[in-house]
């Protein structure tokens, strides 16, 4: 990636990973994680994300104008505040924006065309 | 960006979601993104800031939200 813009990427992963918040950063970085192999259509290992976690990371980074507020309910009542599901869906956000940020780089510079992968 | 929510809720306007999303817990999203941002869309480059506003608005679209 441009040096010139690294240091802004770095800032805002930062931020959204390591805040105080509700949630641990460490369930914050494997949601990122997680919605990155979505994105990149990777066969996401379940790994760490509780269930009703991942479906919702999973919709996030592949279809995020589909969440609904029957969603969020579902979060809600698995005991997750709303200050959590905020700190949750940025760190989806910023899985899934990076990778693509990745892939565009990629390509950019010669990489292979990822749909021929898959 | 606080003020200006609170001036559109005075006036009954409603504050979009990005501005919210933006203002809430800045030091979490909306301050490092809106540093990024603006290098982003105005920083130097060989495109033009309304190309770049384009791409944004089209990127958008694409994954059927607002800009």
């Amino acid at each position: 990636m441009s040096a010139r813009y690294t240091n802004y990427t770095q800032q805002l992963m930062e931020a959204i990973i390591e805040s105080p918040g509700e949630t641990a950063s460490t369930l914050r970085r494997a949601v990122q994680e997680q919605a990155a192999q979505c994105s990149s259509h990777a066969t996401p290992s379940l790994g760490q994300l509780p269930q009703e976690v991942h479906a919702y990371v999973k919709k996030v980074a592949l279809h995020a104008y589909k969440t609904t507020t029957e969603d969020i309910e579902a979060l809600r009542n698995a005991g997750y505040s709303e200050d959590a599901i905020f700190e949750l869906t940025l760190s989806a956000a910023l899985g899934a924006g990076m990778i693509r940020l990745e892939r565009g780089l990629l390509a950019l510079h010669g990489g292979r065309d990822a749909t021929q992968e898959h | 960006m606080r003020l200006k929510n609170i001036e559109q809720l005075q006036r009954d306007e409603p504050v979009s979601d990005i501005r919210r999303i933006l203002s809430y817990r800045p030091e979490l999203f909306g301050q490092p993104f809106s540093v990024f941002l603006e290098a982003a869309i105005r920083g130097p480059s060989d495109w033009s800031i309304g190309e770049r506003e384009l791409f944004a608005a089209f990127v958008s679209s694409t994954n059927q939200c607002t800009y």
